[in-house]
């Protein structure tokens, strides 16, 4: 096991970096909660205005959807993915070159770090909101709960493979953020964050089911309030399963193409 | 940047018209008047960017100590602060924000007068300086928090999430939240409600000028009060 106790140590400074700069961490956390109560409320008032339950959904499931979703997106925040395009803007990442380590592996290491803290610290802001809006669903079936972690941990797998991608776009482009803007729209609508995919008109339903970003909340939350019969969520996990892997080897294609163009601030 | 900004209102658009899909109005806001908000808060931010990014860089001005620079030139430094620095990405918030706005009026119930859209642009001048004002005041915390980066005037902005949709939806404390202490509800809500003529608002959207005024007294008071506490980097 020794190969891999360097990653492990990568993944615990990474978490005490966190620690470290929790101020930061706790604003920027607050500052998502804006959003989060927001969204309570828009939901409340269109659930409570309709006499039946909209999609499928009754206004308590809702409430479990809506974070859940913020649970997910709390992992992984962008820190992670901003220091990973700077490292390479940066001309970091010519002394991870030289380093005896995968590349790939170590930026997962640093992203994961983090996350035992990043899921504490969003459950705790999630269960005041709970409470604060008169509780959630909860899963009918413990069951479901062991499918929803496995299928969480598969949404974070191919968020990481995701932002590994989209950062890998630093090599070509000076401009990162405007990439990581855009990445971070088109992955709320498309994965659900935003609204569930069943209220989508069908042409909208099939895109998103052709792309990764469904894996990322959508499945998971379904898994959580156990809306999908055993087959379907067999094959939505093995879906996931198939983006995680097929992204992150993506990611290694792009950068063995990448560290070729490499030109580190002035060639 | 200019594309990712066309990008996220197209997103954004595209879950208020997913919404409306399923029922008719929100608490009696209908689609365009939500959409009109939500295109308010980014035209405003786009202006903000666009012109006056500087407050977003004034917390690394005070860390690495350039604000000096600006304490000896003959110009105010809130003037300088604001002309610090240009946001392009502003430029695609302002372009399609402006659009959803157009649309948004074309759907408007009312009747269009010489006066009613001279108070339109007012309105809207009103609003982005709002914005701007909210940007420069909490930007001021700068100098209080001696750090590379602050993270008050993000967390302030993202206060602007519920200025997106309509303040009736709201409890009582929210709504004074933006409505009285960090003034949003100007910057959107109560401006949609004049240009499509809400009754029970419009009263209120002819405040918004007002509020300009006061946001920009109350941001300048904070950056006085700021700056007298400045004492350069290394103290």
């Amino acid at each position: 096991m020794g190969r891999y106790r360097k990653y492990a140590s990568i993944a615990r400074t990474s978490l005490e970096i966190t620690f470290v700069y929790r101020a930061g961490f706790v604003l920027n956390m607050l500052g998502t909660i804006f959003y989060v109560v927001a969204m309570f409320y828009l939901w409340q008032t269109i659930f409570l205005g309709s006499p039946n339950a909209l999609g499928g959904f009754t206004w308590p499931e809702m409430k479990a959807y809506l974070l859940v979703s913020f649970l997910l997106n709390s992992l992984m925040t962008w820190f992670a993915e901003w220091n990973m395009s700077m490292d390479i803007k940066e001309g970091r990442v010519a002394t991870d070159l030289a380093r005896p380590m995968d590349f790939q592996a170590s930026r997962m290491a640093t992203a994961f770090g983090p996350v035992p803290f990043e899921f504490s610290s969003a459950l705790v802001v999630g269960a005041i909101v709970a409470t604060v809006f008169g509780g959630i669903a909860l899963p009918a079936d413990p069951l479901h709960l062991v499918v929803f972690l496995f299928s969480a941990f598969l949404a974070t797998l191919i968020k990481f493979g995701l932002v590994y991608c989209v950062s890998m776009t630093a090599f070509w482009t000076t401009g990162i953020d405007g990439i990581m803007v855009g990445r971070v729209a088109i992955q709320n609508i498309f994965s659900g964050a935003l609204i569930p995919l069943v209220f989508f008109p069908d042409w909208l339903r099939a895109i998103a089911a052709v792309l990764p970003f469904q894996g990322m909340i959508s499945t998971p939350a379904l898994t959580y309030l156990g809306k999908m019969d055993g087959p379907t969520t067999a094959l939505m996990i093995c879906i996931q399963a198939v983006w995680a892997v097929g992204l992150i080897l993506l990611g290694r294609l792009v950068w063995r193409g990448a560290v070729r163009a490499v030109t580190i601030n002035g060639g | 940047m200019l594309f990712s900004a066309v990008i996220v209102q197209i997103a954004g658009f595209l879950f208020i018209w997913t919404i409306f899909q399923r029922i008719p109005t929100i608490n009696g806001w209908s689609m365009w008047q939500v959409v009109m908000m939500y295109a308010l808060i980014f035209v405003t931010e786009g202006v903000g960017s666009l012109f006056f990014e500087g407050t977003w860089r004034l917390s690394n001005l005070v860390y690495t100590g350039q604000f000096d620079q600006m304490l000896v030139r003959p110009l105010s430094p809130i003037v300088q602060v604001l002309a610090n620095a240009v946001g392009f990405n502003g430029l695609g918030n302002i372009v399609t924000g402006l659009v959803l706005i157009v649309i948004g009026i074309l759907n408007t119930p009312v009747q269009w007068t010489p006066g009613r859209l001279l108070m339109l642009v007012i309105l809207v001048a009103s609003a982005a300086t709002i914005r701007v004002a909210i940007n420069l005041g909490s930007a001021a915390s700068a100098f209080w928090i001696k750090a590379p980066w602050s993270m008050v005037p993000m967390f302030v902005h993202q206060l602007g999430e519920f200025a997106k949709y309509p303040i009736t939806i709201y409890s009582v404390a929210v709504q004074a939240l933006i409505v009285i202490a960090v003034p949003f509800a100007f910057v959107s809500f109560f401006p949609t409600a004049f240009i499509f003529g809400v009754e029970a608002w419009s009263i209120q959207g002819l405040l918004t000028p007002l509020v300009a005024i006061y946001s920009v007294v109350l941001a300048v008071w904070l950056f006085r009060v700021g700056l007298r506490r400045y004492e350069s980097s290394g103290h």
